[in-house]
């Protein structure tokens, strides 16, 4: 059992990554610290997909035209992740603009003080 | 006259005044007159339309016709047999009274533009209930008709009426969810809602029981059953009193009926009796007309005493249901026309006497008679007919229910009903015989009592005495309709209710 | 014959292509931008209905984009109910952009109105893709834009509440997109593709090889669609969001994009999951419980606000309740109801929404208790609202009576009355809470207390044909429940 957890070492630490990410993004007030949270959750899935695609001993997935037997790299999930850090680098920019917003309104970025200022409205 | 000329009128009479309902609108902004006038007109021309219903009626026709399928076998369809026509009848009859009735007490209240075109669509969606060929288009004219009397109800605009409305739109919504409920478990277990295929459900099974409370509920809810009748005397007395007049005297019956086709044409009167679902519906029966009368007796407002007297009075018709012999379903068929007469009746003439003096109190009512002789003479020959003395038509169907509940064995029953009538007797003669008798000078308080009134307008006269006539002709008169209709009723129902 | 074949992609690509165009369009010729969004809104209607149509004759049929086939290019599926959900998206959204035109002039700034069309074309564009798509990693970049389009047609409104609301839902459904893209990654590991059929066709023996890996992921998917489709008690970002957005916004909102999630966890369950994954994790008795008490939480939360738009959002949550509890309940009547339910709340809640805003462009006022004698001096609002509160409530003649009787229809065929008393409960909730809202506004004998603009027609006629295709949805549903039974027949 150990052995094997071990051998998918990497699935182990994607899965720990994204819990410690979904826990800050849910708990901590720190507006900003749930973006980074938030980053840090997309980037585990990345590297979980990454490392799915990723075969013992294969070469970079470039064609190249004779070479038949060599073990390939499954390209797919590489360039899916591409376009998946890509929409997180929008969601993550989006995020930040509303926080400058929102600091201009309230005066913070703590989620508690705005749910205090806004109950005292 | 064939099929097609009775659906044709059938649909004219659902439809007429539910179409005439805008043109009353419209009306009210040119003149009020008009409005009247067509209101008028709307109400009398469906009265005669049901009548000439009456020649297939007694060739003992049966019309069940589908129009279209809302669902796969849920369809919008009409049905005429002699127990809708019945109804019908009675319902359009007490409305033409009671349209002639508003024509002067309405003159002198507010929001007649308002107050018509709901009477008349009120008209509409009744009658489609008793025309409904099954319990989906049961369903829902029985809402619209439901939903749209809450106007009636909260008329008057008053704290105490839009209170009473409130209760009276959360019990109908709760009843509306409990109908359908029932339907859809009907729906589940037979496939059909149909009133056109005799039994849906012929045995008695958990789910079946399940549909027959939630009927029970929302078609009880509706006809003042105990304990979902607290809605009734806030809502009845606050309308105002031709529309309690109606309320009480025809919309009451929309859920008699609908128990009616509960029990005959969703179930049958073997699933009733072996599974023992009309000793529910007698102990609820008994509770009823006990609780009613008993509660009645402490009223000192003139209009709830009469609400809370329906409520008992409704017992009786519940009564008939849980005996489910001949003579009780000719009795409970025959007390749906007379209550639906007296009770008019009363709330006619209360109306009038209200209308004109200002008073509600029964204390403060001493003496009135003189003062209008007509209208507390109507009022009387009606309460009197509520106490069941012979020859009114109150007495002919206690006597009928009294039979059947003999020829059921249930003596118990009949002591109810001797009960019930001694207390009736108890709160409607403190009204009408210091009406006539006490001396019009002070009452015990020692203010002065004066009325200084007229009796009833002429137009509101009419309609009382009319209803009051009727009391006394069927009663033990040879030439009896509501009563032949009666028996055709209950032997049709008897007979599996079917063709 | 060629233009029609591509289709599926035009749709996709005339939205995209209008959101942006739509802030150069109002830089340059600004009169002509709200009509160009309306035209190819109108465009994309037509070609869904096209869709509609030729899916009938010929079944199911995909497109591929570019022409690659799977599993290397994105395929593009169409069948009868990805053809429904296309139309209700399409036909919804530029029903609520007629109204939102002069709204929109009210409740924000001029210069933004650009902006505006751009973000609505996008979430109508990602709605659509997500009805269309057969990929789970497209569904997925497809739920990002639509998170982030949906998050900015509230934060647009820059005022206090907005931004605090847009940015809980942006974080709540980065969770909800961070699971499920968590969700992919286990299936994709254990079968190797991202196609739904693909995926579908290897599952069966991946379930047996791996089943911990699909317990994660369905439980993954579940709370991914639960968050973003606001299901009990993943609802927490809801009120604040539809409440304090501009009212068109909340109409899209409330009226489509919960639903077309609810619309994606039910292409995962049953046409990704396989039958036996069905069978042996409860999956929909979770989703049934969690949508009853939706249907009850959100109806009692709903009683207690004081805010007429916070009421209809939580109102909301009890309404998508409904959808789940079709749903979860697998069974086809019972979807069907689910389904009727979707477009009926569509256009209930967006035309509740939209009384909203006419209320508050006329008067000002959000306060249910200010109400009081408003139908007097706005009739026709109050009457569109009076229709679908009925609706909601389920009064026979509206659209939501046929939805709740498709319902408990299907949960007495299985055998679960239970659920029955449920969907009544929560009827008569409704009629607590949006009754005396009524009541009040025709029957109170005071005058109004407060100031009224004139209504423009502009909102009035999205109102009158809401009213409409309720009560036409209540009285002539046959063509619509036949097209839903004979659509989810593909599905079991």
């Amino acid at each position: 059992m150990l052995i094997k957890i071990a051998h998918n070492y990497y699935y182990m630490v994607a899965i720990l990554l994204f819990i410690i990410g979904m826990h800050t993004m849910l708990t901590h007030s720190n507006l900003i610290k749930k973006v980074i949270a938030m980053n840090i959750m997309d980037t585990a899935v990345f590297l979980l997909f990454v490392a799915v695609g990723y075969t013992y001993g294969g070469a970079a997935p470039i064609v190249t035209a004779p070479a038949n037997e060599v073990l390939y790299v499954n390209p797919l999930p590489g360039s899916l992740m591409l376009t998946g850090i890509v929409v997180a680098v929008s969601i993550t920019a989006y995020a930040l603009s509303l926080i400058v917003k929102i600091y201009r309104f309230y005066g913070t970025v703590d989620y508690d003080e705005i749910c205090l200022i806004r109950s005292q409205e | 006259m064939g099929e097609a000329t009775a659906i044709t009128i059938i649909l004219f009479v659902i439809f007429f005044p539910i179409v005439m309902t805008p043109i009353l609108m419209s009306a009210s902004g040119r003149s009020e007159k008009l409005r009247n006038i067509l209101a008028l007109l709307t109400s009398a021309i469906t009265f005669i339309m049901v009548l000439t219903l009456y020649p297939f009626v007694v060739r003992g026709d049966i019309i069940q016709h589908t129009f279209f399928e809302i669902l796969p076998n849920l369809e919008i369809s009409i049905r005429l047999d002699v127990l809708s026509f019945s109804l019908t009848a009675l319902a359009s009859f007490i409305w033409f009274l009671c349209a002639i009735y508003s024509l002067d007490y309405m003159a002198e209240e507010h929001g007649g533009s308002r107050y018509y075109p709901v009477l008349i669509f009120t008209l509409g969606s009744c009658l489609g209930i008793f025309l409904a060929g099954d319990f989906f288009t049961l369903f829902v004219f029985f809402e619209l008709m439901s939903l749209i009397s809450y106007i009636l109800v909260v008329h008057e605009e008053t704290e105490e009426a839009l209170k009473a409305g409130y209760k009276y739109l959360v019990m109908t919504i709760i009843g509306g969810l409990a109908l359908f409920f029932g339907i859809i478990i009907t729906f589940e277990l037979g496939g059909t809602v149909s009133l056109g295929v005799g039994t849906i459900i012929n045995e008695g099974s958990l789910l079946a029981l399940l549909a027959f409370i939630c009927f029970l509920i929302g078609f009880g809810m509706k006809a003042g059953m105990f304990p979902l009748h607290v809605w009734l005397p806030d809502a009845h007395p606050v309308a105002p009193s031709p529309a309690s007049a109606l309320l009480s005297g025809v919309m009451l019956k929309t859920g008699a009926y609908g128990l009616f086709r509960v029990i005959f044409n969703a179930f049958s009167i073997e699933v009733m009796q072996t599974s023992n679902w009309d000793i529910i519906l007698g102990v609820l029966a008994v509770i009823t007309i006990l609780l009613g009368s008993a509660v009645a007796l402490t009223q000192n407002d003139i209009k709830r005493r009469l609400a809370y007297s329906s409520v008992g009075q409704m017992g009786y018709v519940l009564l008939g249901l849980s005996i489910l012999n001949e003579n009780a379903i000719t009795g409970t068929m025959f007390h749906i026309f007379s209550h639906a007469f007296m009770k008019s009746c009363l709330f006619l003439a209360a109306g009038a006497i209200i209308w004109k003096t200002g008073k509600r109190a029964i204390s403060d009512l001493g003496g009135i008679g003189r003062e209008m002789p007509f209208t507390m003479g109507c009022f009387s020959i009606a309460a009197l007919a509520m106490i069941g003395i012979p020859p009114l038509n109150g007495f002919l169907s206690k006597w009928t229910l009294g039979l059947g509940a003999l020829d059921a064995n249930a003596t118990i029953y009949v002591l109810v009903l001797l009960i019930s009538s001694l207390l009736n007797a108890l709160y409607y003669l403190p009204i009408i015989v210091p009406a006539f008798f006490e001396i019009v000078g002070e009452d015990h308080h020692g203010h002065a009592l004066q009325f200084d009134v007229q009796d009833a307008t002429p137009k509101m006269l009419a309609s009382m005495v009319i209803l009051a006539i009727c009391t006394i002709i069927f009663g033990l008169s040879p030439i009896n309709i509501p009563f032949d209709l009666s028996q055709m009723t209950s032997d049709f129902l008897l007979r599996g209710g079917l063709f | 014959m060629g233009l029609t074949n591509h289709f599926p992609a035009l749709i996709l690509a005339i939205l995209l292509g209008i959101s942006f165009l739509s802030p150069i369009l109002f830089r340059w010729v600004r009169k002509a931008s709200a009509p160009a969004l309306l035209l190819s809104l109108f465009l994309a209607l037509v070609m869904a209905v096209y869709l509609l149509i030729q899916t009938t004759q010929v079944g199911e049929f995909s497109y591929y984009m570019g022409g690659w086939p799977p599993p290397w290019g994105i395929e593009l599926k169409i069948n009868l109910i990805r053809a429904y959900m296309l139309i209700v998206v399409l036909a919804v959204s530029l029903w609520i952009m007629v109204y939102a035109l002069k709204d929109l002039e009210h409740e924000l700034k001029t210069d933004v109105l650009g902006w505006y069309y751009t973000l609505y074309a996008l979430v109508v564009a990602s709605m659509a893709g997500m009805a269309l798509t057969n990929d789970l990693f497209n569904l997925f970049v497809l739920m990002e834009i639509c998170a982030i389009s949906a998050c900015a047609i509230i934060s647009i409104k820059e005022d206090r509440a907005c931004l605090e609301a847009s940015f809980k839902y942006l974080i709540l459904s980065a969770m909800g997109t961070g699971c499920f893209l968590l969700g992919v990654a286990m299936v994709y590991m254990v079968t190797g593709h991202m196609n739904y059929d693909l995926v579908n066709e290897y599952l069966p023996v991946a379930v047996e090889q791996y089943p911990n890996n699909m317990f994660a992921a369905s439980a993954l998917f579940i709370v991914a669609f639960g968050t973003k489709a606001a299901l009990f008690p993943l609802h927490v970002w809801l009120p604040d969001a539809h409440a304090s957005a501009p009212s068109p916004s909340s109409a899209m909102l409330s009226g489509l994009v919960i639903k077309i999630y609810a619309f994606g966890l039910f292409i995962v369950f049953y046409q990704i999951f396989p039958r036996s994954l069905l069978d042996s994790i409860p999956l929909n008795e979770i989703i049934l419980w969690l949508s009853s008490m939706g249907i009850m939480f959100g109806s009692i939360f709903a009683m207690v606000q004081v805010d007429l738009k916070k009421m209809l959002a939580y109102s909301s949550i009890g309404q998508i309740g409904y959808v789940f509890l079709g749903i979860g309940l697998d069974d086809t009547i019972a979807m069907t109801g689910g389904f009727y339910h979707l477009l009926v709340h569509a256009i209930m809640k967006s035309m509740l929404f939209m009384c909203a805003g006419v209320i508050i462009y006329t008067t000002g006022i959000r306060q249910i208790k200010q109400l009081g004698g408003i139908g007097q001096v706005l009739p026709i609002t109050m009457i569109a609202f009076t229709i679908g509160s009925a609706s909601m409530i389920g009064i026979p003649g509206t659209g939501g009576l046929i939805s709740k009787w498709y319902l408990a229809l299907g949960a007495l065929e299985i055998g679960r009355p239970i659920f029955v008393v449920i969907i009544l409960a929560s009827s008569l909730l409704n009629a607590i809470y949006y009754m005396p809202i009524i009541v009040n506004a025709f029957m109170q004998q005071e005058e109004f207390a407060y100031e009224v603009k004139a209504v423009p027609r502009q909102m009035l006629i999205p109102l009158i044909i809401g009213m409409i295709a309720i009560v036409f949805l209540g009285v002539f549903s046959r063509p619509v429940i036949v097209l839903l039974e004979n659509g989810l027949q593909l599905f079991f």
